[in-house]
């Protein structure tokens, strides 16, 4: 029993809306391989946006290591949350943009809450119970997201605004990967005047270099603690939330998360802003035109990149020299 | 005197019939199923088949007089979990059967230790053509389409078509690379021209370049082996890149799970299908109207396919009158069970069972929720099982 034939070449096979172009013949068979311009810049903004979402959740992590010296393992579970927390907001509230708000808001509170609750009892033991309790927290809310959101992948749908595509050079790029680049970028230069300009910044990047002189001169370092955990997990939702309309909210996002989120910082050098920035750019370069050359080599490619950032400079790329 | 013993005697035998009755060993059905990772989804879609069917077989009075247990563990799509936790069931519980495990690779590490295990597998969902060739084993049976079956069904279809030029991109495990190679050689055989492949690791989120790589390669069809979370990523991001517009995209296996969870982006999407829930036959007519009963919507494709593992498991068990191993065995090579998609044989010779392959398109109708697939042929059985003991045809 034969299937009924499908269109051919030129014809137009999907539904599509929105896009006034959208429906055009497809491209003759001369330009069926895309043209080297047009292929560069369409993989650089991939790559750019790859970036935006790996900074979002580096730089969260580092900041928080520069001020705690602690590891936050929980930084990729937060990042999970953050996508499901976008998606139940969506749900609830009919709005991307209150998902926006609304995860890093609480993802940040519930972070603070935990370093308030328990990891300020901490501080005078080792590190390797910072490690076994953030550890424990992975666990406790991988589960607890798995019994309120179940197991299956959900789908948030980019907000209409955003859905649409744009003709680079005649390729089709999405709107929404435009979004993350510009998101990234805001979110880049809002941390640096953040750190630079603010009072809370200025005591943030001080008691990064001496905590005991920041407390002596009469601050509340335990509420700056408090704060940047918060704004760390907030962060790191942030990108869980933007990064759910592109790669829907499941339970495997926390796993990959947190090893992206180690390698941002390793490569950047622990506790560097400017690193983790510059970290994120280059793994989501080499990713991206490594999974192209090397599609073999795609996993390999960003440890690689780790491998050789720690032999030539083993505090990573603007760290400290270790 | 007499009376008080008779009645004695009733009370004893009562008694006894009633802890006869009570203490009826249940048949304990091990489910290694991956609920988390990945293929979670897919787990539990499988999960529920077979409590599904358990709870269909108890209220009948069971199965050999025995109510059916099952042991559900875990495995998170892990094949070295799965080894240990298997062995722990025939260990510690003394399971002597099992099924519902989801990853190939799974099953690839579980049938080696069967033997040993004196243990009977029933596949649920395998896809791994050399689980029935290279890789049999005698306690080993799949009653489910195998990979290079699904395939089969979307190439046999695809000689029909105009397109020409083909490219993949499947899973970096055992499934993905055996699919695409079956691909491959059919997509040669109907006269086509196969361009190349690229595999995803596991666990994929960001398909931005693999989707270039497709729109490079000036393919007019892209071949998908993707499932679970993957296969949801994928499909909303080439709809984000207008992918389908530029090609046709095919995939193995279409599974509403997928549809769901990727909205209109599955929309045009043509593929394989294990088990259209909108089969007309008698025993599927029933099945979807209990299923209905029970979970108020539609069975979808990996329930149905479990479900019909469990129900030629049933019949085997209760053709051997046993779940011992040889018996079992003996009563599953040949036996033609009649369920969902029909009347099915299951195979002596490589313990593939025989059955029809389907393919569908993903169209949106009035009035549901999710884009739906419709079944747009169907291949016998004998087009679609490859020869005993392997996974390439020959016509």
């Amino acid at each position: 029993m034969a299937g009924r034939p499908l269109s051919t070449r030129g014809e137009r096979l999907f539904h599509c809306s929105r896009t006034p172009r959208c429906g055009r013949p497809v491209s003759s068979e001369s330009s069926a391989v895309m043209d080297i311009l047009p292929f560069l810049l369409v993989q650089c903004l991939n790559a750019l946006s790859q970036a935006a979402l790996l900074f979002f959740l580096g730089v969260g992590l580092t900041l928080i290591f520069g001020i705690m010296r602690i590891v936050n393992f929980a930084h990729g579970t937060f990042y999970m949350f953050g996508a499901f927390l976008g998606y139940s907001a969506v749900r609830v509230t009919g709005s991307f943009w209150a998902g926006l708000v609304l995860g890093p808001m609480v993802a940040g509170g519930i972070g603070a809450a935990f370093e308030l609750g328990l990891l300020r009892r901490l501080y005078k033991r080792d590190d390797s119970a910072f490690l076994m309790v953030t550890f424990g927290l992975t666990l406790v809310l991988g589960e607890i997201i798995r019994l309120v959101w179940g197991v299956n992948a959900l789908q948030v749908e980019v907000p209409d605004a955003l859905s649409g595509i744009v003709f680079l050079l005649d390729e089709p790029f999405p709107v929404y990967r435009l979004f993350l680049v510009a998101s990234g970028a805001i979110v880049a230069v809002g941390i640096w005047q953040f750190l630079e300009r603010t009072r809370l910044g200025l005591l943030i990047r001080a008691t990064s270099q001496n905590a005991e002189m920041v407390h002596a001169l009469g601050v509340d370092v335990n509420l700056v603690r408090s704060g940047i955990f918060g704004i760390g997990c907030g962060l790191a939702a942030l990108g869980g939330v933007l990064a759910a309309p592109l790669l829907s909210a499941s339970l495997g996002m926390a796993g990959n998360a947190i090893i992206d989120a180690f390698v941002i910082v390793i490569i950047g050098g622990m506790g560097s802003f400017p690193g983790s920035l510059l970290a994120a750019i280059l793994v989501a370069f080499v990713q991206v035109f490594g999974t192209y050359y090397f599609p073999d080599f795609a996993m390999a490619a960003m440890y690689l990149l780790m491998l050789l950032v720690l032999v030539v400079r083993p505090g990573g790329l603007l760290g400290k020299e270790a | 005197m007499s009376v008080s013993r008779r009645v004695l005697l009733q009370a004893a035998a009562v008694a006894g019939m009633g802890r006869g009755a009570f203490a009826a060993e249940a048949i304990k059905i091990g489910i290694p199923v991956a609920l988390t990772g990945p293929v979670g989804g897919i787990g539990a879609q499988m999960r529920r088949a077979c409590e599904f069917w358990a709870k269909q077989v108890n209220a009948k009075g069971g199965l050999l007089g025995r109510p059916i247990e099952l042991i559900i563990e875990d495995t998170a799509a892990n094949p070295a979990t799965t080894v240990r936790k298997v062995q722990e069931m025939v260990e510690r519980s003394g399971v002597r059967l099992i099924t519902c495990i989801v990853a190939s690779n799974e099953a690839l590490a579980v049938v080696p230790k069967l033997a040993e295990w004196d243990t009977v597998f029933v596949s649920g969902d395998n896809g791994d053509g050399r689980l029935t060739a290279e890789s049999l084993v005698p306690n080993f049976f799949r009653p489910n389409v195998s990979g290079p079956m699904g395939t089969r069904a979307v190439t046999l279809w695809l000689r029909d078509s105009p397109m020409k030029k083909f490219y993949g991109i499947g899973m970096d495990y055992a499934w993905g690379h055996n699919s695409m190679e079956v691909f491959e050689a059919e997509a040669k055989r109907a006269g086509k021209e196969f361009l190349g492949a690229v595999f995803s690791p596991i666990g994929t989120k960001d398909f931005s370049t693999y989707i270039t790589r497709i729109r490079q390669s000036g393919a007019d069809g892209c071949y998908l082996v993707l499932a679970g979370d993957d296969n949801v990523a994928f499909l909303t991001q080439a709809k984000q890149y207008r992918l389908g517009e530029k090609l046709q995209l095919l995939t193995e296996q279409v599974d509403e799970m997928g549809i769901n969870a990727s909205g209109d982006a599955a929309v045009g999407l043509i593929g394989g299908s294990r088990y259209p829930a909108t089969l007309d036959n008698p025993a599927n007519k029933v099945f979807v109207a209990a299923w209905q009963a029970e979970y108020g919507r539609l069975p979808q494709m990996f329930e149905g396919d479990q479900y019909q593992s469990c129900v030629v498991m049933q019949a085997g068990i209760e053709k051997a009158g046993s779940i011992e191993a040889a018996k079992l065995r003996a009563a599953l090579e040949g036996l033609v069970v009649t369920s969902i998609k029909g009347p099915i044989t299951m195979r002596a010779c490589d313990h593939q069972a025989e059955q029809p392959g389907f393919v569908v398109r993903v169209v949106k109708k009035e009035g549901m929720e999710h884009p739906v697939p419709e079944v747009i042929a169907i291949y016998k059985a004998d087009r679609i099982t490859p020869p005993c003991n392997q996974m390439a045809y020959t016509d």
